[in-house]
């Protein structure tokens, strides 16, 4: 292969027309696509050639395995279908229909929001807090920064039977100091439906928050230091700083970071049903991930729970669209 | 005393109390699950409950390995786990390079299109997955876990190897190649070489994911000799009376190796390298 012995040609036309290509009607592109491809050199064509079989097993991977499986569920959604026998049946928009009047859904639904809003709301106020802190010069730093990820590393099934056992109502640590210390009279019931709710939001925060104070921390490392310099000669304090400086300069990451944990908050499964497994009050944290699952598992209906996939899906994607359209200016700095 | 020196002196005994009881949180469990893990089970029901073991032992350890299948579910999870990162790391360094060396029409796209898909969460992948899998008659095999976890590993490893191959300066790769070197050799001898930090964290990142993974087991396998570890411990928690010294024995003995290699690789995380490096 000669192509890389020449460096000049790698800045050449199919890189400049590579961005270009979102231009145009999909013909046009199609046709320069083609172009492209057939209208070029010995050596770009090798290289071309080269490129397509490299990211050929990726792609290919990621079609069959993800994307098509996603599709698959679209067609899914419209059948009668047990999860365990072969048989199936053309329904079409029954599953929807039976939904749109279910008051599960719509409970699991609600439930499902009302999780989401107050994991991510903590996540968000406890990442960037923590961020700050880690990010000032102190004796043990790079320790603590490293002890603060662990949550975030264990598998959920450990961090749910740490805090099955933390709040356990008999012989929970959680329980003893808050009797000891006078500050509620009797053991308090955190796996009870009245609880349930809070106990899950709070150890869903636990698990979480140490993403977004990674990925805030990494942004604050790349501030210039400069900047707070020159704010502090002109005698701005802390909170200021904080302000006009390093809120601005959070923004774009923060776009993203709450985008990443909407989506992946609002699809949590495993947390949310491994905490109410056995608890007798899993029915008061059923959130729609939970409620899709026990459709194809407990009731055997995989045309239900697909269904209950494909709408989670289509909300995602509406709310990223409505997201990116309301923050414009921040996805272009993110 | 004067007053900026003063509030400089509260700023910090506050750094220091935050600090603090961020170790505190995210330590303390962790600390408890050790310590109900070596006591022995009178002690384990104790009120008030002791932080130190009065007679730590063993024992919850030794039935552990012996009345439950604890080391079958832990060679699953090891065998299914290395099987993922083998196939994961091969697919996504010739993909990485790709994005990265070649220039074709199509290639930003193909970029967006992975990033895309990191977005995609288990719960809507399984379902399908699941009733695909049984189509094909892979379901309830180590195979489909492993192609369910590189589905979902992927995307942020392609990601990740695309950001350390941009690092690696292309001159010196253009260099080897004027002196007469093929392009496999000096991508053997040249790339590789300086890759490998970043091959090494990615592989341990995918390890930790998949090693953590609870849904694509639950529902693609079904036979107890088959499960991973997250799974068959679950198992053994919803057993009729819970023996808390077992399961956290347990925990801990799956804690231990995520731990081990998130300790190898914490540096790039807090270097910011690998953010967005771990998904969930």
């Amino acid at each position: 292969m000669d192509n890389l012995s020449n460096p000049r040609r790698r800045q050449g036309s199919p890189a400049a027309s590579d961005s270009q290509m979102g231009v145009g009607g999909t013909g046009q592109r199609l046709m320069r696509f083609a172009g492209d491809f057939f209208r070029v050199s010995k050596g770009e064509r090798s290289e071309q050639v080269a490129g397509y079989l490299t990211i050929m097993p990726a792609l290919f991977l990621i079609l069959g395995l993800t994307l098509y499986p996603v599709g698959y569920s679209i067609w899914l959604s419209l059948l009668e279908k047990h999860s365990f026998f072969p048989q199936e049946r053309f329904i079409g928009l029954s599953n929807y229909i039976y939904l749109w009047s279910d008051p599960e859904f719509w409970s699991s639904f609600w439930l499902g929001l009302v999780y989401s809003f107050w994991t991510i709301f903590f996540q968000i106020i406890l990442g960037v807090a923590a961020a700050l802190i880690l990010n000032e010069a102190f004796i043990g730093r790079n320790l603590i920064r490293g002890i603060v990820l662990f949550p975030y590393m264990i598998p959920t099934i450990v961090a749910v039977i740490l805090w099955k056992w933390l709040l356990n109502d008999m012989y929970g640590v959680v329980n003893y100091w808050l009797v000891a210390f006078g500050i509620v009279q009797e053991p308090i019931s955190w796996l009870g439906a009245d609880h349930i709710m809070f106990s899950v939001v709070l150890m869903s925060i636990w698990q979480f928050f140490p993403f977004v104070l990674l990925t805030i921390l990494a942004r604050l490392q790349t501030i210039p230091e400069k900047l707070y310099e020159a704010a502090k000669v002109d005698g701005a304090s802390a909170f200021k700083r904080f302000i006009h400086i390093t809120l601005p300069q959070i923004r774009g990451i923060l776009f993203v970071v709450i985008l990443l944990r909407s989506i992946w908050m609002f699809t949590k499964f495993d947390t949310v049903w491994l905490m109410g497994e056995g608890a007798g009050a899993g029915r008061f944290i059923r959130t729609l991930p939970v409620y899709a699952y026990m459709r194809t598992m407990t009731y055997y209906q995989a045309g239900l729970g697909a269904a209950l996939a494909v709408i989670m899906f289509l909300l995602l994607v509406i709310c990223t669209i409505v997201y990116f359209r309301m923050f414009r200016e921040e996805a272009d700095i993110g | 005393m004067n007053f900026p020196r003063l509030q400089h002196i509260s700023m910090r005994t506050l750094l220091y109390i935050g600090a603090a009881a961020l170790a505190f949180q995210a330590a303390f469990p962790f600390l408890w699950m050790v310590s109900t893990s070596l006591k022995p089970p009178p002690e384990v029901f104790a009120t008030p409950p002791a932080f130190i073991p009065d007679e730590p032992t063993l024992e919850n350890f030794i039935r552990l390995f012996s009345a439950t299948h604890f080391l079958t579910y832990f060679k699953n999870s090891i065998v299914v786990c290395g099987w993922a990162v083998v196939l994961t790391m091969i697919v996504s360094a010739f993909g990485a390079y790709s994005l990265t060396r070649f220039r074709y029409p199509g290639r930003e796209k193909f970029a967006g299109l992975i990033l895309t898909t990191y977005m995609f969460a288990p719960i809507m992948v399984v379902i399908p997955f699941f009733i695909l899998a049984k189509k094909i008659g892979i379901e309830n095999t180590h195979l489909a876990l492993v192609l369910s976890f590189t589905s979902f590993c992927l995307p942020f490893t392609l990601w990740m190897m695309r950001a350390f191959f941009m690092t690696i300066p292309l001159e010196l790769e253009e260099a080897a190649m004027v002196d007469g070197c093929g392009r496999l050799r000096a991508v053997i001898f040249v790339v590789l070489p300086l890759a490998l930090p970043g091959i090494i964290a990615t592989s341990i990142f995918t390890f930790i994911l998949a090693w953590n993974d609870y849904i694509f087991t639950r529902i693609l396998i079904a036979s107890d000799e088959l499960k991973t570890l997250p799974v068959g411990v679950q198992d053994l928690f919803n057993s009729s009376v819970i023996d808390w010294g077992l399961i956290m024995a347990a925990g801990m003995m799956i804690t231990i190796p995520a731990l081990v290699f998130f300790v190898a690789v914490q540096r790039y995380l807090i270097r910011g390298w690998g953010a967005g490096a771990v998904k969930g």
